[in-house]
C-alpha cells in the first residue's frame, strides 16, 4: 500500500502543478524585480492554484485516449533516452462532429498535467474534441519530435510542434469528425500556440482558426532570467542552498506528521501536506524557482547531449541507461538558464543560423516576432494577470497595446494561479468561440 | 490454470510489441466533477489536521510531548543505494513489463463496472487487515489492534465477506500498518534502496516487511486462498487491483533523472514515516554525511 502511495506521489510531483513556471524571453535582460509584477498573494496563488470551490463547473466524465506516435523525422535516439522514442499526446473525442481544441503545456511539462486536466475538462464540456500536447521543452518531446534537440527557441519549437500536429491529426480515427481547429496554451505553451497559428497562416495545412494564450511570456528569456534571479535570491547559488531548503522542508513536514495523531495518509493528502509547510514568501519563491530549475535540468541535459557542447556530458562517452546520474543532477541543479543559453543554446544556434548574434537570438524569442500579426489579426486572444511574476510593467503594457480588447487582465492569480476559475474558463471559452467582449463593452 | 495464464500473458506481450507508427490506447475516463468535490473535502480535512497539529504543538502535555525535529536531524538528501546497477536494470525491466503486459491488462480490467472493481478492492483490503492486526499486537498497540479487528469483523459480516467497506462508513477508518513499520518501531533503518521485480521501488526493510506479512497471510491461509489451486488466479487479481489503484507510470516524467527522483521520494517518504512513528523519541542518530536510509 505504501508503494502505491509513494508512486502516486511521484506521479503527481512529476507532473508538478507548478511545473508550468515561466519561460518568457529576454530583451529586457531581467533587470526588474525577480518576481516581476507579483506580490505576496500572487506568489501564494502561483503555488497553490485556485481554491477547489472556485473552479468552474466541470463535466462528470471525460473520455481519454493516450496516443503514442513515431515521427518519421526523428533522429537516432540516444540510449539514455530509450523510453522517449515516441511522442505521447492525449486525446478526448466527442461522438459527433465538433471543433478540435489543441492545448500546449507549460515549460518542461507533458500534455497531461493537472492544469491540462482542468482545461481538457472545460473544453470537452463545451463540446470540443481536445488534443493535449507536451511543451516542446519537455524531454519526451525533445527526443521524439524536436528536429534540433536544443529546446527553447520559439520559432524552431513552433515548427516542430506544427509538424507533429499535422501527423497526429492525419492519423486520428476516421470516426472523429473535425469541424474547425483552435489552439491554446498556458505559460510558454501560450506563446507556442500563437507562433504555431502564425506558421499555419502561411502554410495552411491545419487551418487553425483562433488562438488563446493563457499567461504567456512576452520576452521568453527576460522571464526566464527573472526566474534565475528568483532562485539565486530565495535558494542561493549551488548545492548548499538546495540542501538548506531541503532540510527546512523535510523538518517541517516530518514535524507535521509527528504532531498529527495519525501516520497513515493518502497520496493526495501527503502532497497537500507538503504544500502546507510552505508558509512565507521566501518559501513560495523557492518552490517556484526550484520547480523551474528542475524543468531546466532536463532541457539542459538533452540540449548538451544533442548539441555535443560538453557542459555536463562528455560527447565521446555519453551516459548509458545503467549509469548513475546523481552527480550530473547535482551539477545541473546549480546551473541557471543563463548558462544554458551561453553554453548550449547560443553556440548551437549561432552555428546553425546564418548572421545570428546572441542579441538576435534573444530578440527572436520575443512575442513581437509576430507583433504585427497579433496587432491586426482578430483571431488572437490572451488572458493574463496584473500580478503575473513572469511579466514586468512594460511587458504587460506591450500586451495591452498589441492585443487591445482581445486581452483579458485579471487582478489576481499571479502566474496561472487562477487557471480553472469560473471567470477565466468562461472568458477562455468565449474567446475560442469568437463571442468574447471585454466587460463593459 | 497456470498454463492459461502464461498463454494469455504471452499473447498480450506479442500484441503489445507489434510496432506501428501510431497507437491509441483507451484510458479510464477522467471524472473532473467528482475529483473537484473530493478536493474540496480533502482541503477542509487537511486544514483541520494542520490546525490540530499547530494546537498540539502549543499544548504542553508532558507525558505525551512530541520531540520536534531540528534541521540538523534531517537525513541526507542522498539515498543509500549500494546495489544501484542491479536496481536500475530491474527498474528498466519493470518499465517494459508495465508497458507491454501489466498496463494493458489493467486498462481492460478498468472496463468492468465500478461496483465490481470496488468489491474486489475492498475484499483484498479486508484480507490485509489481518496482517495489520497482527502487527499492532506485536507493536504493543492494543487499541489500534482492536480498531482494526473491529473493522475486520464488521466488514467480514455486514460487509459480506469484505466486499463492502461498511466500517469506513461507520467512521472506523482504515489505519494499516505492517511488518516494516514494526521493524521501524524496533529501531531498524530502511537500509539499502531496492527495486523489486514487478513490484517496483522498495527498501531492504520494506522488502523484508512484505515477505514477513505475506508469511503471516500464508500461515493463516484465510479462506484457503493463499495455498492451493486458486492461489495463482487470486494473486493475479490482487496484483491487477493494486496496479489499477496506482497512477504511477514509468517514465511519465520523460526525464533522464527519473530513477534518482523516484528513489529520493521513496526513501524520504519512508524516513518521514519513521520520524512520525517514533514521534515521542529523540530522532534516530544519523551519521553525519551518511546517505539517507543507511
Amino acid at each position: 500500500m505504501r508503494r502505491a502511495v509513494v508512486l502516486t506521489l511521484a506521479a503527481l510531483l512529476c507532473t508538478a502543478t507548478l511545473a508550468s513556471g515561466a519561460q518568457p524571453d529576454g530583451a529586457l535582460s531581467g533587470t526588474g524585480p525577480a518576481t516581476g509584477l507579483a506580490d505576496s498573494a500572487a506568489l501564494r496563488a502561483t503555488v497553490f492554484g485556485p481554491r477547489p470551490q472556485d473552479i468552474a463547473p466541470l463535466p462528470a466524465t471525460v473520455p481519454l485516449q493516450e496516443i503514442n506516435i513515431a515521427l518519421p523525422w526523428v533522429r537516432t535516439v540516444p540510449d539514455v533516452f530509450w523510453f522517449d522514442r515516441r511522442l505521447r499526446v492525449w486525446f478526448s473525442a466527442q461522438d459527433k462532429p465538433a471543433p478540435l481544441a489543441i492545448v500546449i503545456s507549460g515549460i518542461g511539462s507533458d500534455g497531461n498535467t493537472s492544469k491540462i486536466s482542468t482545461l481538457r475538462a472545460a473544453l470537452y464540456g463545451a463540446g470540443y474534441h481536445v488534443l493535449t500536447m507536451p511543451s516542446p521543452t519537455f524531454p519526451g518531446f525533445i527526443v521524439s519530435t524536436s528536429s534540433t534537440g536544443v529546446a527553447g527557441d520559439l520559432l524552431q519549437d513552433g515548427r516542430d510542434l506544427y509538424a507533429a500536429m499535422q501527423q497526429i491529426v492525419a492519423h486520428l480515427p476516421r470516426r472523429v469528425q473535425i469541424t474547425d481547429i483552435d489552439i491554446l496554451g498556458y505559460s510558454l505553451g501560450g506563446a507556442n500556440a500563437a507562433i504555431v497559428k502564425s506558421i499555419d497562416a502561411r502554410e495552411g495545412k491545419l487551418k487553425i482558426h483562433r488562438a488563446v494564450m493563457i499567461n504567456p511570456p512576452v520576452s521568453l528569456f527576460a522571464s526566464v532570467f527573472r526566474l534565475d534571479k528568483l532562485f539565486a535570491i530565495s535558494i542561493g547559488s549551488g548545492e548548499a542552498g538546495v540542501e538548506r531548503l531541503y532540510r527546512r522542508l523535510y523538518t517541517r513536514l516530518a514535524n507535521l506528521y509527528r504532531m498529527s495523531e495519525r501516520v497513515s495518509t493518502t497520496d493526495t493528502d501527503l502532497l497537500a501536506a507538503a504544500a502546507t509547510v510552505l508558509k512565507t514568501d521566501a518559501d513560495f519563491s523557492a518552490a517556484i524557482a526550484l520547480t523551474f530549475r528542475i524543468a531546466l535540468m532536463d532541457m539542459f541535459f538533452a540540449g548538451d547531449l544533442y548539441a555535443g557542447t560538453g557542459v555536463v556530458i562528455d560527447p565521446q562517452h555519453p551516459p548509458r541507461p545503467g549509469d548513475s546520474l546523481e552527480e550530473t543532477t547535482r551539477i545541473l541543479r546549480g546551473k541557471p538558464f543563463a548558462e544554458y543559453f551561453a553554453k548550449v543554446f547560443a553556440p548551437y544556434y549561432l552555428a546553425h543560423r546564418v548572421n545570428s548574434t546572441p542579441e538576435s537570438l534573444k530578440a527572436d524569442n520575443r512575442l513581437d516576432v509576430i507583433g504585427a500579426t497579433l496587432r491586426s489579426n482578430p483571431d488572437y486572444y490572451a488572458q493574463t494577470n496584473s500580478d503575473d511574476l513572469i511579466l514586468d510593467k512594460p511587458e504587460l503594457a506591450w500586451l495591452q497595446a498589441t492585443l487591445g480588447d482581445r486581452l483579458a487582465v485579471y487582478d489576481h492569480g499571479g502566474h496561472l494561479g487562477n487557471l480553472g476559475e469560473r471567470r477565466q474558463i468562461a472568458d477562455m471559452l468565449d474567446m475560442l468561440s469568437g463571442r468574447w467582449k471585454e466587460p463593459g463593452q | 490454470m497456470r498454463r492459461a495464464v502464461c498463454i494469455g500473458l504471452t499473447a498480450l506481450a506479442l500484441s503489445a510489441c507489434a510496432s506501428q507508427q501510431m497507437s491509441i490506447r483507451n484510458l479510464p475516463p477522467e471524472t473532473p466533477a467528482a475529483d473537484n468535490a473530493a478536493a474540496i473535502k480533502s482541503a477542509a480535512a487537511l486544514a483541520a489536521v494542520a490546525t490540530a497539529a499547530a494546537h498540539a504543538a502549543t499544548a504542553e502535555d508532558s507525558d505525551h510531548a512530541v520531540v520536534p525535529l531540528t534541521t540538523a536531524d534531517a537525513p541526507s538528501m542522498y539515498s543509500y543505494d549500494p546495489w544501484e546497477p542491479m536496481n536500475r536494470l530491474i527498474y528498466r525491466f519493470n518499465a517494459r513489463f508495465d508497458e507491454a503486459i501489466y498496463l494493458p491488462v489493467v486498462y481492460d480490467y478498468g472496463h468492468l463496472p465500478a461496483p465490481i472493481r470496488s468489491g474486489v478492492h475492498n475484499f483484498f483490503a479486508n484480507l490485509d487487515e489481518v496482517k495489520t492486526i497482527v502487527n499492532y499486537v506485536v507493536q504493543l498497540k492494543p487499541a489500534a489492534g482492536a480498531h482494526s479487528l473491529g473493522r475486520f469483523v464488521i466488514n467480514s459480516t455486514l460487509g459480506i465477506g469484505g466486499l463492502f467497506d461498511v466500517a469506513t462508513k461507520l467512521k472506523l477508518e482504515s489505519e494499516p500498518t505492517g511488518l516494516s513499520s514494526t521493524l521501524s518501531k524496533w529501531g531498524l533503518h530502511p537500509g539499502p534502496y531496492l527495486v523489486l521485480p514487478l513490484l517496483g521501488p522498495s527498501t531492504l526493510r520494506d522488502s523484508i516487511g512484505l515477505l514477513g506479512d505475506f508469511g503471516v497471510a500464508y500461515g493463516i491461509n484465510l479462506v484457503g486462498l493463499y495455498r492451493g489451486d486458486k492461489t495463482w488466479g487470486f494473486g493475479i487479481v490482487d496484483a491487477v487491483d493494486q496496479r489499477s489503484n496506482t497512477t504511477f507510470r514509468y517514465y511519465a516524467t520523460g526525464s533522464p533523472f527519473e530513477y534518482e527522483t523516484v528513489r529520493f521520494l521513496y526513501v524520504h517518504r519512508e524516513l518521514i514515516e519513521d520520524d512520525a512513528l517514533n514521534a515521542k523519541d529523540r530522532p534516530k542518530e544519523r551519521a553525519v554525511g551518511a546517505p539517507a536510509g543507511k
